[in-house]
């Protein structure tokens, strides 16, 4: 392709704080319509917002984990416009002092997505359009936003898909929001452009609005860039618009032009004060924040040594993260940990949802007294795999599968008479293995196997066999 | 301030307001003369609009935000009490096509 694709992203992420922005309504998903609402949330006159101090705080947080500076003096702005999902119609945002500013989000590449600013706002309200009425529920309008705005650094649609991801795994992380794109609590508008190869001439952009899925953001941007690209193939201009998506079509189509293009008059908020943040307040929440995904991903891949594919695997999902991480901490060796979570623990759980939920039926107390147990060789790792699978399924506890006397039953010793029983009882196969063919001695291993219910450290018998076959 | 009659057009737009030609004329004095009452107010208030913000406002301490305590909402019948409501909804003419 002749073109270079440049893209930036607008992301709006719900706080998971228990109040709206301004008043204390609740910010719970849902509920019948209308029902977390009060005078300050519907816009009635003389109503006053205040603004929610956990809001500020999470906004902070967020900011300083994607790199951004904090703005301790701030303001909030009006931003006006006329549309029912707005009863005050104005929506309370931030214009030319946003709270946080340039930060970045790191690519697994190296690569740097800057950040241009976060700010802080309300959410507006949902319609419902049914015949010649609209139907409309403020049960979300007021809940806290922050907007995440991006530089054009996006080139592909991978590098899109990336930095959502990476966006989303950061703001669960930290706490701050679930991002789930399906319930609408993350967002994104996406700006796309062309412009040639080698040129630092910027092309006519277009806006595709209120994305809800990242593979929904990945069709939209190839299909948006063939479209533009086709025009100008053309010898035609692309026009300045805001589109839409069709998740049905797979195809873009035109919301409004530039001609229609909003002015919100942006002024003050004089409902508002000015907010002081000590910057004390801005270092007790930056020294609150944990390891990053990157620091996480770079951890486990270069100290722990995990390989790439299952480090990524293990990362995504910060409850599995915890539990790993629980189990190393109680003494489980980081192999057998991670093959047992990636095999057996993620083949009981389908969806990415259940994955992010982790809600498992071992602890990690017995989880690590199980790998414990491979790791030490007092069990393989079959048996340790299919203990797992009935652990998962009942909830039980280890003891109830493996007892201290199975494991002790097999001292030294006994291995040593199992193996000379193995034997003695498979004269063909070891006199195939003395005639040099090496795969007959596993006849033995099974011999060993079905003799202790999978309980003996095979490894250790092959030397014991071995030695005894000299 | 002399307003021509497209930006007439534009702050009617914006402020939702539907003019016949015939009125807009009539009108266009009336608002010329709105303007010179804040020029009037902006000439007399000294400095720049930075310096006004830092005199006219007050700042609000970190301890004196709002906590996040969950209070009861208003009861629905409450809420739409006033306005078009339907199912417990909020109601308005169709706003898109």
């Amino acid at each position: 392709m002749k073109y270079q694709l440049v893209s930036g992203f607008e992301t709006h992420v719900e706080l998971a704080t228990a109040t709206k922005i301004f008043c204390g309504c609740t910010t719970k998903f849902g509920g019948a319509p209308n029902t977390h609402c009060c005078p300050v949330c519907t816009g009635q006159p003389g109503a006053l917002p205040v603004l929610n101090k956990k809001v500020v705080e999470y906004a902070i947080r967020a900011g300083l984990a994607l790199h951004c500076t904090i703005n301790t003096v701030t303001h909030l702005d009006r931003k006006n416009y006329c549309y029912p999902d707005l009863p005050k119609a104005y929506q309370i945002s931030q214009f030319d002092k946003p709270l946080c500013e340039h930060g970045y989000v790191e690519l697994e590449s190296g690569k740097r997505i800057r950040i241009l600013r976060i700010h802080i706002e309300e959410d507006a309200g949902k319609l419902v359009h049914e015949r010649g009425t609209s139907y409309i529920d403020y049960n979300r309008g007021g809940v806290p936003l922050i907007e995440i705005v991006s530089e054009p650094d996006i080139s592909s649609p991978e590098e899109a898909r990336e930095y959502v991801e990476k966006l989303q795994l950061t703001m669960r992380y930290v706490g701050v929001s679930d991002c789930k794109m399906q319930e609408g609590s993350m967002r994104c508008d996406v700006n796309i452009s062309l412009k040639e190869r080698n040129s630092d001439q910027l092309g006519t952009r277009t806006e595709i609005k209120n994305m809800n899925s990242i593979s929904h953001i990945e069709k939209a941007m190839e299909y948006e860039a063939k479209r533009q690209a086709e025009i100008l193939d053309d010898g035609g201009e692309v026009v300045q618009a805001t589109m839409r998506f069709d998740e049905n079509t797979g195809e873009t189509y035109v919301m409004r032009t530039k001609e229609d293009a909003q002015d919100y008059r942006y002024f003050p908020e004089p409902d508002l004060l000015e907010v002081v943040i000590p910057q004390k307040k801005v270092d007790e929440i930056a020294a609150t924040l944990p390891e990053l995904p990157l620091e996480k991903y770079n951890r486990y891949t270069k100290v722990l040594g995990i390989n790439p594919a299952n480090a990524r695997l293990l990362y995504k999902y910060k409850a599995v993260c915890d539990f790993f991480e629980s189990c190393l901490a109680l003494g489980a060796g980081v192999k057998n940990t991670a093959n047992l979570i990636l095999g057996t623990v993620y083949s009981t759980l389908n969806t990415e949802e259940e994955k992010e939920l982790f809600d498992i039926k071992v602890s990690p107390e017995n989880m690590a007294e199980l790998v414990k147990l491979a790791d030490g060789g007092k069990i393989n790792i079959t048996l340790a795999q299919m203990t797992l699978a009935k652990m998962l399924e009942s909830g039980k506890p280890l003891t109830e599968y493996i007892r201290e006397e199975d494991l002790a039953g097999i001292s030294d010793g006994d291995l040593e008479e199992l193996c000379r029983q193995a034997i003695a009882a498979n004269p063909k196969a070891v006199e195939d293995y003395k005639n040099g063919k090496e795969k007959a001695i596993s006849g033995l291993y099974g011999y060993i196997k079905r003799a202790t219910q999978g309980k003996a450290d095979i490894r250790k018998a092959d030397a014991i066999i071995k030695n005894l076959l000299k | 301030m002399s307003v021509t009659e497209k930006q007439l057009k534009s702050f009617a737009r914006l402020a939702r307001l539907d003019f016949p030609d015939s009125e807009l004329e009539a009108f266009k004095g009336e608002f010329e003369e709105m303007i010179a009452f804040c020029d009037s107010i902006n000439s007399s208030v000294q400095g720049d609009a930075a310096s006004i913000r830092e005199v006219g406002s007050r700042r609000i301490e970190w301890e004196d935000l709002r906590e996040d305590v969950v209070q009861q909402s208003l009861p629905e019948e409450k809420i739409l009490s006033n306005v078009n409501g339907e199912n417990g909804y909020f109601t308005v003419k169709r706003v898109v096509k």
